[in-house]
């Protein structure tokens, strides 16, 4: 085998070197015709080479896909004749789509639609907007501003209700004092009068406490009469001193 | 007449629905067992369960539980104003001045062009998630000190600090508001126009954003140029600067271009079709379409 191909080869060049020294040079004719047949047989045969060539063992719309042509020529699937995919292949293929450029626009339907949208979702215009921004600012900052004047207000009096609230607070601390030092008193009295501490808890004990208690209201209460004559007399002589110096008058 | 038409119709329905094909059959709804409990060697034992425990058992814990330890989501005292409505707020992932003058210093974004949301991200170094309540880019003055270039930007947040930054160095700032249709669109600008459909507008931003992408202090898009201008001088009053002339700079016409505020991509206006493929733009006629993408 080798030595056949070897002697063939043998023979092409031999015959070349031939040529190349040969004087005479090859005569090319510049009026010659070329002959294209594009009858129907043809045409079959070289489709057929075609078919034979692709050699890729791609599916048909792979091997359109790869070779930048739209994959389908008629629709496979109940989405090949949708809008959106129309729309697709012309973004992709361009006009050899075969896809009327118009349809990559919105239908009347499909503008309504979007507008009535946008008339859901942007209810307001920029002007509007800029003025309820505006109104809001000037809302907070004149919240801000009241509060800021009503603390100030507070603290003014704040001294005041302090003073008062402290004087609330010492004035009932004295009157508790006060109240537990007549009791302590009427305690040792008690003991006093039995010449020797008694247990508080004892009858006796508490018996005299009670009396002692009701002397004591007595006491008290006796006091407030003077007292109160006292003012009384101190009133009328006064109003007889006024009488007396609006007659000397 | 009639009836020839009738008959003309339904041939063409026929001819447009698809054919019948092995990518186009299903089964029956419910005709399907999908579940199976394979016994011995075929997913036995354990039946993909685990040994003892809540997946046996299926008597899983709540979300959070312990198995009795003080829960970390208890354990430390709350704030309860602190993190009220942040599921709702929105983000914007930061982008320091440092990073940028490191994308311009590597040549990833051009500074002879105006610089947006999506140039920044074609660098590939930054990205963020506008389905996550992210929108966009806050502009960080980390290296505010050493930031050396001068630019043409417009981001979706920035302090004062990093304003004054940029236009001390004659560049010109803006901050623009971008709802997440059309984050989606300056964050994969490919995928939208390969979808086959005409660039929508920008929508206007919400109640609660409104003030700042008004103002003319943060640059904001909607606000007067007038004022704007006005609180440049101020600025560089405050932070003590010359601010250079832009109206005798080389680029000026460059740094002046500023988009609509219904526009999302510099140079594309709202109903334009753009296709790769033939590299052409198809611009509307229809009056309705026309009014409909101008208002």
């Amino acid at each position: 085998m080798n030595l056949c191909i070897r002697t063939k080869c043998l023979r092409y060049s031999l015959i070349n070197s031939f040529y190349r020294f040969s004087t005479t040079t090859e005569v090319v004719d510049q009026n010659e015709k070329v002959l294209i047949d594009d009858s129907d047989e043809t045409k079959v045969r070289e489709d057929e080479i075609e078919k034979k060539r692709n050699i890729s063992r791609l599916s048909t719309s792979h091997y359109n896909i790869e070779n930048g042509r739209k994959p389908y020529e008629e629709p496979k699937h109940w989405t090949h004749i949708k809008l959106k995919y129309y729309r697709k292949m012309y973004g992709k293929y361009g006009s050899a789509s075969g896809v009327d450029p118009n349809l990559c626009w919105p239908t009347k339907e499909e503008i309504q639609e979007k507008l009535e949208y946008e008339s859901v979702a942007y209810p307001y215009t920029i002007q509007q907007m800029m003025k309820m921004a505006q109104e809001k600012r000037l809302a907070d900052q004149q919240a801000i501003e009241k509060r800021d004047r009503d603390v100030a207000a507070k603290f003014e009096k704040l001294q005041q209700w302090k003073k008062e609230l402290n004087d609330k607070v010492a004035k009932k601390a004295a009157e508790v004092h006060a109240a537990k030092e007549r009791k302590e008193r009427l305690v040792e009295e008690v003991r006093r009068h039995f010449g020797f501490t008694l247990d508080p808890r004892d009858e006796r004990f508490q018996e005299m406490l009670a009396k002692r208690e009701k002397e004591q209201k007595k006491m008290e209460k006796i006091a407030k009469k003077e007292a109160k004559e006292k003012v009384m007399i101190a009133k009328l002589q006064q109003q007889n001193v006024d009488l007396a110096g609006q007659t000397a008058k | 007449m009639g009836s020839k038409q009738v008959t003309e119709k339904a041939l063409s329905m026929l001819k447009s629905l698809p054919r019948l094909s092995l990518a186009n059959l299903r089964d029956n709804p419910g005709s399907k067992i999908t579940q199976k409990r394979g016994r011995a060697q075929h997913g036995g034992d354990k039946h993909g369960a685990g040994n003892k425990g809540s997946g046996q058992r299926m008597n899983y814990m709540r979300l959070g539980y312990e198995t009795g330890n003080n829960p970390f989501y208890l354990r430390m005292p709350v704030e309860l104003t602190y993190y009220k409505g942040h599921h709702l707020r929105r983000e914007y992932p930061p982008l320091s001045l440092h990073q940028l003058q490191s994308l311009i210093d590597k040549d990833r974004v051009d500074i002879s062009k105006p610089i947006d949301l999506a140039s920044i991200v074609k660098t590939g170094l930054y990205t963020f998630k506008p389905d996550q309540n992210q929108f966009g880019i806050h502009l960080t003055d980390e290296g505010a000190d050493i930031f050396t270039a001068k630019v043409h930007i417009e981001i979706q947040w920035a302090s004062e600090q990093v304003i004054a930054t940029i236009e001390k160095n004659g560049g010109v700032i803006t901050t623009a508001y971008y709802d997440p249709h059309s984050l989606f669109l300056l964050r994969n600008p490919k995928k939208f126009f390969e979808a086959g459909l005409a660039i929508p507008r920008r929508m206007i931003p919400p109640p609660d954003a409104i003030e700042y992408y008004t103002s003319a202090k943060f640059r904001g898009y909607l606000a007067d140029p007038e004022k704007i201008s006005k609180e440049r001088v101020k600025l560089a009053q405050k932070y003590g600067y010359k601010l250079p002339q832009i109206e005798v700079d080389s680029n000026y016409e460059m740094l002046c271009v500023r988009k609509d505020p219904r526009q999302i991509f510099f140079g594309l206006e709202p109903g334009w079709v753009v296709n790769l493929k033939e590299e052409s733009i198809l611009k509307p006629k229809d009056e309705e379409l026309l009014t409909f993408y101008a208002s």
